[in-house]
């Protein structure tokens, strides 16, 4: 009679292992462990280390130098890590600032804590959209402060999987999963770039360099638009500044900047995919989506006791004439605060904040963004309360 | 803790530097615990108690197995340990996706069943830690080592910080023995180390991160359809990308065992050059295929059974080694496509290959293309998010879409094929030989100018410490 373990195994096949010894080819796979060591290859190791360490020391310096002689100079880089260090800042009263670069720019902190009592807390992201980082804080439920949250309507309404909703999500992302090793990073990489010039992924880094190659696209090719290279200065704040290079009127780099956001901000066309009708009526319902889901956010902010006032940061030159053909304020601005209700400030309804001049028709010099934000500020006050209406 | 990060340099400079200042070799063992544990915990400091729980019980059974005289004692302390981290691996990496499976099951049968979602996060390298302690008592039993009497070695074993989250895949046999005497240290050892680690970080920061990744990444995530040379592009600079990306971590992890006088083998050897499946299987993540072929392939029956029975073992091991790179069907798919290429070759073998011109030349390259070919189209369901993706991808592969959409820059198409030509090109002329023997024959002036390029470029690519590819498996 068959036993149980052989029944067992006939029935369900299992590896032999369990039943039988290794045979001794088995035994001795992969030779002695103590017998296994790596070769190491017969060559000056000592020496070689010393002159590749001294090559290396010489080309950075090199390198830093060159960098410097072409007016970059030290400052932070903006990444998900700096962000999350910004939004742990968050405390349930605070006044935060949330959207694109033109809220990053435009904005001068000091100016604000001035008028409006606090030091606000920049977490304007460029590039991003500004939706989840507004649903974040209308769920975090100890959360009842105030938000001036910047409104530029192709980032605004951008869809999900675009990338200024995959900037935005990771950072958000980043925000809640930071690790231990990615906070000390961040710290030392703070160290490092406060005091390196070169370390300006957009403009100084392989990628950087291989981007602005000027090797020609296949007719037809649907390739991403460029984005601008390196043109703001960032501290430990978050407090962007235009680089002065950009700010000089007329420069170079502001005409090159320039002519980068009209195809960043011109919608692309629609994928050959789908049909055109679908994809119209799709993105149509993305923007109703996108209305409702921040007066969803508002009103559980508002629910708290919180506060929220939108802004229109200034825009000029071609720039502007885009943004206001593809999405004028009828269709996006007005519906923004009708349904959420919120009071909201477009700066080219008052005269003190319409006579400023965008370098590169999207963000404000430095020191323009001192004197905006102190004109701001008394409308600010107004809208949130913080003064009695004339 | 990335390799690719400045958490790591830190790190690393204070752990080596510590290392070899102290004298007692129990003292530098335990920095090491603490180290491996604390470049563990730099993730999520809990999953360290994980690893610390998982790898005391693999200790204590162990000295189960080792203690009891009765097979079938010893056979049931066995079965316990495999038990415990195939289900612990099962919990926490396959636990959605049975789930799902279930639900999709049942369904089926008109029982329409909403299981919850568990919001289970993975615990960084578990495939990898799991192997390493497994491969302890799976020896132990099948008496090619005994057990150690010291919980710290073991310890130590599994969760020595190089290759604790994304391999090679070291076995406890291999490392145990190491721990028995402290290594000396030796000038040239150290160095080439510290090259190795140049080589590796060079291959995850420059070419896989910098000029590969975002091709694939933009080719694999586009929603429509694509031209055959934009979807052979993607694939090859996943193919790419993935080599660099692994094969750079391991390097990384041989040469930082090496500075700390510890000898790890070999988890690569130039794949892209391999003639048939088996000898891909031989080059390409050795340390998984050794594990797979030792303690599942042997014990199944090996090529010591009837032809058809071979046959089956071979895709039985392939598609549990695709299942354990991830849990979806995709990567079982992957895994049963190079079951079938292993089987596909031996009946090839049988007709052929002695055949006058099966070992000529041209044969030889031809087939070795014909596999990369084959392995570059395994690559597209390890790649794809689905298989809708997947049979999109291949469909632009084989010219399903001559009106599809053209997604990549010129400059990208280039730096796709010049990395490929130059990966392919290199494996091919190093394959017949030890990536150590070509560094030998190489004068010691470019040896310098090498290392000088690649450890510059690594600080002026400035990457963006991505994770590597196989933390998630």
């Amino acid at each position: 009679m068959p036993s149980f373990i052989s029944n067992f195994k006939q029935r369900l096949r299992l590896p032999r292992m369990f039943f039988r010894k290794p045979t001794r080819e088995e035994q001795i796979h992969g030779g002695p462990p103590l017998e296994f060591e790596r070769p190491i290859p017969p060559a000056p190791w000592r020496g070689i280390a010393v002159v590749i360490t001294i090559v290396v020391i010489v080309a950075t310096t090199l390198w830093e130098l060159y960098a410097r002689s072409l007016g970059y100079a030290p400052t932070l880089n903006d990444n998900e890590d700096l962000w999350t260090k910004a939004r742990r800042k968050v405390q349930p009263e605070s006044i935060v600032i949330i959207g694109d670069s033109r809220a990053w720019f435009d904005v001068d902190l000091d100016e604000f804590q001035k008028g409006l009592g606090k030091r606000p807390i920049q977490l304007a992201m460029a590039g991003s959209t500004v939706y989840p980082a507004l649903a974040d804080l209308a769920d975090d439920k100890n959360f009842h402060g105030t938000i001036i949250c910047s409104f530029v309507p192709m980032l605004f309404f951008a869809p999900p999987g675009s990338p200024p909703m995959e900037r935005a999500e990771k950072g958000l992302k980043r925000s809640h999963n930071q690790t231990p090793a990615q906070l000390i990073s961040e710290e030392l990489g703070i160290r490092l770039e406060e005091h390196v010039a070169f370390l300006k992924p957009d403009d100084l880094s392989l990628e950087g360099l291989l981007n602005q190659l000027p090797i020609p696209n296949r007719p037809g090719a649907r390739v991403p638009p460029r984005f601008p290279p390196y043109f703001e200065t960032e501290d430990r704040e978050r407090r962007a500044r235009m680089w002065e290079k950009c700010a000089e009127p007329g420069s170079e780099l502001a005409k090159r900047i320039q002519q980068i956001w009209i195809p960043l901000f011109t919608p692309p066309p629609p994928p050959s995919y789908i049909p055109q009708d679908i994809f119209m009526a799709k993105i149509g319902e993305g923007i109703q989506k996108r209305f409702a889901d921040v007066t969803g956010a508002v009103e559980k902010i508002r629910a708290r006791g919180g506060k929220i006032v939108f802004v229109r940061f200034p825009n000029s030159g071609g720039l502007k004439e885009l943004e206001d053909k593809i999405m004028p304020r009828q269709k996006s601005w007005d519906p923004l605060l009708q349904m959420t209700h919120a009071p909201g400030i477009y700066y080219s309804d008052y005269p003190e904040l319409s006579g400023f001049d965008c370098p590169e028709w999207s963000h404000l010099t430095a020191g323009d963004s001192v004197e905006f934000s102190k004109r701001l500020v008394p409308h600010l006050q107004k809208a949130l309360g913080m003064l009695a209406a004339p | 803790m990335l390799f690719n990060s400045l958490t790591f340099v830190v790190f690393y400079v204070v752990v080596v530097a510590l290392y070899w200042s102290i004298t007692g070799w129990n003292a530098r063992k335990n920095l090491l615990v603490a180290a491996s544990y604390i470049f563990y915990g730099a993730w999520n400091p809990p999953f360290a108690a994980l690893l610390f729980s998982t790898t005391a019980m693999d200790f204590w059974l162990g000295r189960q197995i080792g203690k009891a005289k009765d097979p079938r004692a010893r056979k049931r302390w066995l079965v316990a340990s495999v038990c415990m981290n195939l289900s612990m691996l099962g919990f926490f990496k396959y636990g959605n996706f049975l789930l799902q499976n279930f639900q999709w099951l049942v369904a089926r049968v008109g029982i329409i069943y909403q299981p919850p979602h568990l919001d289970i996060l993975l615990p960084v390298g578990i495939s990898f830690y799991t192997f390493h302690s497994l491969s302890y008592t799976l020896d132990i039993y099948r008496g090619v080592l005994q057990p150690t009497r010291s919980l710290r070695d073991f310890v130590l074993a599994v969760s020595f910080f190089p290759q604790l989250v994304a391999g090679p895949i070291v076995r406890a046999g291999d490392f145990l023995p190491q721990l028995l005497h402290p290594p000396r240290l030796k000038t040239n050892q150290f160095f080439w180390g510290l090259a190795l680690m140049t080589l590796g970080l060079f291959e995850k920061i420059v070419l896989a991160d910098t000029l590969l990744s975002g091709s694939a990444d933009r080719v694999f995530s586009y929603a429509g359809p694509l031209v055959a040379l934009d979807s052979w592009a993607g694939v090859l600079a996943f193919a790419g990308q993935i080599f660099f990306d692994f094969a750079g971590y391991s390097i990384c992890a041989i040469g930082a065992a090496l500075t700390l006088g510890f000898h790890l083998k070999d988890n690569f050897r130039f794949p892209y050059a391999a003639i048939g499946f088996s000898d891909f299987w031989r080059r390409w993540h050795i340390s998984l295929s050794t594990f797979l072929r030792d303690y599942l392939y042997i014990p199944l029956g090996g090529n010591q059974v009837a032809p058809f029975r071979m046959a089956l073992n071979l895709v039985i091991v392939m598609f549990l080694g695709g299942l354990w790179h991830g849990a979806a069907w995709t990567f079982v798919v992957w895994g049963l496509l190079h079951g079938s290429y292993l089987v596909i070759e031996r009946v090839i073998r049988i007709f052929f290959e002695n055949k006058p011109w099966a070992g000529s030349p041209f044969t030889r390259v031809a087939s070795g293309f014909a596999t990369y070919g084959a392995v570059c189209i395994a690559w597209v369901f390890f790649r794809a998010s689905d298989f809708t993706v997947a049979s999109r991808m291949l469909s632009g592969m084989f010219g399903g879409h001559p009106s599809g959409d053209m997604i990549l820059t010129t400059r990208e198409l280039l730096q796709i094929g010049i990395v490929t030509a130059a990966l392919i090109g290199m494996h091919w002329t190093m394959r017949e030989e030890s990536f150590e023997t070509t560094v030998m024959r190489l004068p010691a002036w470019a040896i310098t100018a090498i290392g000088s390029v690649m450890a510059f470029a690594i600080i002026f690519t400035q990457g963006t410490s991505n994770a590597f590819i196989y933390f998630q498996f």
